[in-house]
This record gives C-alpha cells, sequence and structure tokens, in this order.
C-alpha cells in the first residue's frame, strides 16, 4: 500500500472521472499482485471450470450406481466409489454447479436489500433509524444457520428459498455496513450542495451517495459470497438441501457421514475439502479485494 | 454503573421481545395445521382436531401470539408437540452436554488466540504475522461441519485418536470423557481462533500506536510493562465483544460438529424437532439460545464498561 495509492483513492471521492478511474486501476494493480488473491481466483476458476463443464470431463456419471460400493480412492476411481457404487470424484466435480450457482445470488439479492435498508437507515435517519435499527440487532442476535433452518423448515425446501432466506439473513448484516458509511457521508459538502439545489431524496441518496461508498459495498459482496458458500452448504448439511441423488456437496457429506463409523472416510472427506477449498478462496479473494479498495 | 446496567437490561429485554416475535412470524407464516403436519397424512381428523384444540393451534393468529408471549413473559416455553414433554425439560440436559463442548472450545481458544494475536501483533508484517493472519483467515472461513468431518476421517477413523460417536456414556470419568469430546471441541476452536486471533492482534496494534503507550516507554517501562498495564487493558475490549458474540454463534455451529461425530447435545435436539415438525420445541431451544447471547453479550458490555471507564461514564 504505496503512499500514492492513498492519496489517488482519498482524491477519487471529488475528483474528476478521469482521475477516478485512474485511481481505480491503480487500485486493481495492487490486489492483482498479492499472491493471496492469485491463489484464491486460480481455485476459484478451477471450480467454475468443473461447474460449467464438468459434465463432459468427469470419467463416469456421477448418478450411475454400480456393483462395487465403497472401492477405495486409487486409479480407477479417484477418490473411490460411496455407497451405491457412484464415482466420488465425477459427483465433486460436477456438485460444484449448484452451490456456485446459489450461493452468488443469494450474496447479491442480500447485499442489495442491505443497501436500500442501509442508504434509508443512514440518510433518513430519525424514527426509522431507531426502529429498524432494533429489528436489525434482534436479527443478529440469532445465529444464521438457527434462523435459516428454521425458515427453511417452515417454507418447505427448495432453491428459490434458500436464495431468499439466506438474502433476508444478510440483509441487516450489510444494511450495517452501508448505513455507516452513508453516516459518513451524508454531512459532506456535496451532500449539503445538492440539497441546496433542490435534488429530490432519492436523488441524492441513489445518484450522489451511492457512487462515493461502491468501496465498501463491494467489499462487503464479495465477504457476503464466501458466507452464502458456508451457510448454504451448512444447510444443505443439515437436511435443508436438495434431496439425495443431488451431488452437492454438503448434502454428500450428510450422505456420507455415517459411513465414517465403518472406516470409509473418502465419501466425506473428499466433497468436505471441495467446499474448504472453494470457501477459502473466495476469502482470499475477498480478503485482498478488501486491502485493495481500503487502501 | 447501575443506570448503565439498567438500560443495558431494557435493550436486552425488548430485543429479545422482538426476536420471539420475529421467531412466531416465521413459524406461522404459512397457514399450516400443526397437528395435521404431525400425525401424517393417514391420521384420522377426530385425532387431527383433538390435537389441534389441546395445543390451541386452532386459535386465531393474534389470540396465539398473545398467548405465546404471556407465557415467555413467565419464562414458560410450552410443551414439544411430539413429546408432549415441557421444552424446558427436553432441553435441559441437552444444553448441559452441549455447554460441556462449548466451554471445552472456549477454554482452549481463548488463550491460544489472545496469545497468537498478541504474537502477530508485536511482529506486524513480518512472515509470523502473515501466517498467523492467512490461517486465522483461512480456518475460520470454513463451516464447522466441514472441519468436523476432516478431523473426524482423520483423527478418529484412520488413527483411532478419538471417539466416532462422542457422547459419553453415563458414569464416564472426567478424564475419559475428555477423550470423547476432544476432536468436537477442536472443531469448533479452529472456527473462532481466527476470529478472536485477528481481533486481538488489532487491537493491540492500536494500542501499541496510541501515544499514550509511547510515553509509557519513553519514560522508560520495559516493555512487559508496557504491554500489561497500558496495551492489554485497552486492546482487549474489541477481544471481548467478538468472544461474548461468539458464544452465541458457538450454539448455531455446534449443531453441524454434533451431527457429525452423534453427540446428544441442543443441536441434535433441534434437528429432531425440525425433522418432527416439532414448532414448539424449535422455537423454544431456538429462543433460549437467543437468551444465551443476550447473557452473554450483556457480561461482555459489564466487563468492558468495568476495564474502561470511559464507556462507563459516557453511557450513563
Amino acid at each position: 500500500m504505496s503512499d500514492t495509492s492513498v492519496v489517488a483513492a482519498a482524491g477519487a471521492t471529488a475528483a474528476p472521472p478521469s482521475e477516478r478511474q485512474q485511481a481505480r486501476r491503480e487500485n486493481w494493480r495492487l490486489v492483482r499482485r498479492r499472491p493471496a488473491f492469485i491463489i484464491g481466483l486460480v481455485i476459484l476458476l478451477v471450480w467454475i471450470v468443473c461447474a460449467l463443464f464438468g459434465t463432459s470431463f468427469v470419467p463416469y456419471d456421477p448418478f450411475e450406481t454400480r456393483e462395487i460400493a465403497y472401492a477405495r480412492p486409487g486409479g480407477t476411481y479417484y477418490f473411490g466409489t460411496d455407497q451405491t457404487g457412484r464415482d466420488v470424484f465425477s459427483r465433486v466435480v460436477v456438485g460444484a454447479r449448484d452451490v456456485l450457482k446459489i450461493a452468488p445470488l443469494a450474496a447479491f439479492l442480500g447485499v442489495l436489500f442491505g443497501v436500500i435498508l442501509g442508504m434509508f437507515m443512514g440518510y433518513v435517519g430519525r424514527w426509522f433509524d431507531l426502529v429498524s435499527g432494533r429489528v436489525v440487532e434482534a436479527l443478529l442476535s440469532l445465529p444464521t444457520i438457527l434462523i435459516g433452518l428454521l425458515a427453511v423448515t417452515t417454507l418447505g425446501k427448495s432453491n428459490p428459498v434458500v436464495i431468499g432466506v439466506v438474502a433476508v439473513l444478510f440483509t441487516p448484516i450489510v444494511a450495517k455496513t452501508v448505513r455507516a458509511a452513508v453516516m459518513a457521508e451524508r454531512d459532506l459538502d456535496y451532500v449539503t450542495s445538492a440539497k441546496l439545489r433542490g435534488e429530490s431524496t432519492p436523488f441524492i441518496m441513489f445518484r450522489e451517495i451511492l457512487p462515493n461508498i461502491w468501496g465498501p459495498i463491494i467489499v462487503e459482496l464479495t465477504i457476503r459470497v464466501g458466507y452464502a458458500i458456508f451457510v448454504i452448504s451448512t444447510l444443505s448439511f443439515l437436511g435443508a438441501g436438495p434431496p439425495p441423488p443431488s451431488p452437492e456437496w454438503g448434502a454428500q457429506v450428510s450422505q456420507g457421514y455415517n459411513d465414517l463409523a465403518a472406516g470409509f472416510w473418502w465419501t466425506t472427506l473428499f466433497p468436505a475439502l471441495a467446499i474448504a477449498s472453494l470457501v477459502i478462496a473466495v476469502n482470499l479473494i475477498a480478503d485482498s479485494v478488501q486491502a485493495a479498495l481500503e487502501a | 454503573m447501575w443506570r448503565f446496567l439498567f438500560k443495558r437490561l431494557i435493550s436486552s429485554v425488548v430485543t429479545l421481545w422482538l426476536l420471539a416475535s420475529m421467531l412466531f412470524l416465521i413459524v406461522n407464516v404459512l397457514p399450516g395445521n400443526p397437528g395435521r403436519k404431525l400425525l401424517g397424512p393417514q391420521a384420522p381428523q377426530e385425532s387431527v382436531d383433538q390435537y389441534n384444540t389441546k395445543f390451541g393451534a386452532d386459535r386465531p393468529l393474534l389470540e396465539q401470539y398473545g398467548k405465546s408471549m404471556k407465557r415467555l413473559a413467565k419464562l414458560d416455553f410450552g410443551d414439544s408437540y411430539a413429546t408432549g414433554k415441557s421444552v424446558v425439560s427436553v432441553v435441559r440436559p441437552a444444553l448441559f452436554r452441549s455447554g460441556k463442548l462449548a466451554v471445552l472450545a472456549l477454554v482452549i481458544t481463548i488463550p491460544l488466540a489472545i496469545f497468537f494475536g498478541i504474537y502477530a501483533a508485536r511482529r506486524q508484517g513480518k512472515f509470523a504475522d502473515r501466517a498467523v493472519v492467512m490461517t486465522g483467515l483461512a480456518t475460520s472461513s470454513i463451516p464447522e461441519f466441514v472441519t468436523a468431518a476432516v478431523l473426524m476421517s482423520v483423527f478418529c477413523v484412520t488413527w483411532k485418536f478419538g471417539r466416532v460417536f462422542a457422547t459419553p456414556p453415563p458414569g464416564t470419568s472426567v478424564i475419559s470423557q475428555f477423550r470423547y469430546l476432544i476432536f468436537p471441541a477442536l472443531a469448533m476452536v479452529i472456527i473462532y481462533f481466527g476470529y478472536i486471533a485477528r481481533m486481538t492482534r488489532a487491537g493491540v496494534i492500536n494500542a501499541l500506536q496510541a501515544d499514550y503507550s509511547r510515553t509509557a516507554t519513553m519514560k522508560g517501562l520495559s516493555s512487559g510493562r508496557v504491554m500489561r498495564r497500558h496495551v492489554l487493558r485497552n486492546a482487549l475490549a474489541p477481544t471481548i465483544t467478538v468472544i461474548s458474540v461468539q458464544v452465541g454463534y458457538l450454539f448455531g455451529s455446534i449443531i453441524g460438529v454434533e451431527r457429525v461425530f452423534n453427540y446428544q447435545g441442543i443441536g441434535s435436539i433441534i434437528l429432531n424437532a425440525v425433522g418432527k415438525k416439532d414448532i414448539p420445541l424449535l422455537q423454544g431451544s431456538v429462543l433460549i439460545i437467543g437468551i444465551i447471547y443476550m447473557l452473554s453479550t450483556l457480561l461482555a458490555d459489564l466487563l468492558i464498561a468495568f476495564l474502561n471507564p470511559r464507556i462507563r461514564l459516557e453511557q450513563s
């Protein structure tokens, strides 16, 4: 984080577009150079390729059952086979699809709701801020997984429900961050001058303030994608995910962990490591984005 | 101090009431028929009706809400649909078992994380610091059921150090209980280590850069004394907050760990309740976890106010 970038980033808020663009480019260059970012990106890209083209290069059909149940990992079946003789390697590769489809969407929706709520809380303030502040705190006071489990149980298990529930669970957390960012901006000169110009409140919120708080919002989005993977795979492990034949990773662990006692570790370990690697990758990227945007 | 405590208590009660209302909303958002859900589609209509009347599930929603809030004020969480026993009597022994696991996890995590947080802060920017931060970031982002599954595959299945079924049989001595509990506890240690270590590190770095630390060093205090008397007192406030927040989350994440290790705690109660659609039991156990969380954050706020007079005076 050199001094020039600090100056450039600080100047970006009020600077003309060309200078702001330059500052962004400078920040991006900083992000790109971090080894953590590169490692994270490579792992993420591998999983995206698996999700998009996995079905065409896996050695076996991930749903086809075989006579050889619980074959040990080796040359024929890289990660072994599971209780019905399905190839664990093929299932892990194809299983990337579900989580990579659901998690970013849930995170995006959560950030969208959170930005809208946080903007109103921070800018409109007063009683609205007071009331929603209390509700936000109550929502935050419970482990996400618990509320998620409760909501998915009562609303029914399906992808749209999981996406909606995770998005709603993320809303208060995002709103809190956005509210703080808005509070820091709302008494600055450019907001005051927009008010004096007679601009409407929505215009000031979304055309004046919003462009200036993109930094924390993008950071929040990358962090939320990581958490969404965390929450969605946990929910699916706890039985609130896609039903059994699905190769979704959390569901695979939940189908496999009962075999651990009998010594068949591979049906659990490989999908578990897949989840771990994806979550770590996304978090390495998020950490780098945060370090660069907040420089 | 008393005013601060009073204010803080009132706001806890308000939050708890909001929480209970939200739970009520989630549970009742769909027009459901608890008797039908529980007894299944083949059950005769009379027994379904009888069931609903017995648990008041056939009354208007607003009346049900009023009733459940009134009961809650008396700390009565109602009876389980499935067994008819009171929620508290079902939850208590399970909560005790989960508590044992959680305490073991915290007893290992807190000193370890604070030690590494301080260690990293004093070597800021060097390799050891990056290693602690990156390890913390990586381990705290992995879902706990994944960590638990990996620990179990490696240590309990392949090397047979720990137990696959972690619930100790009754009458097991404390020392042998340790062998049952250590790996599920470690799964939680791995998650919480990162959060607490990072928070400690940030707090210590802030305090080390503050004027009072510089003054203390300049007037000739030894670095150990500066650390103890000036830095840690100020640096640990955010750490205490994080620990108290994590105590609540610990009970959320314990569900996954308990399931992997077949441990009969609050998590398995909740999962069973989910499976049987036992709404009162589910609602009750989630609320009890909410109360534990409230108490732990309250305790943390008091502790911070005690350590830092500025907060104490500002609030009252």
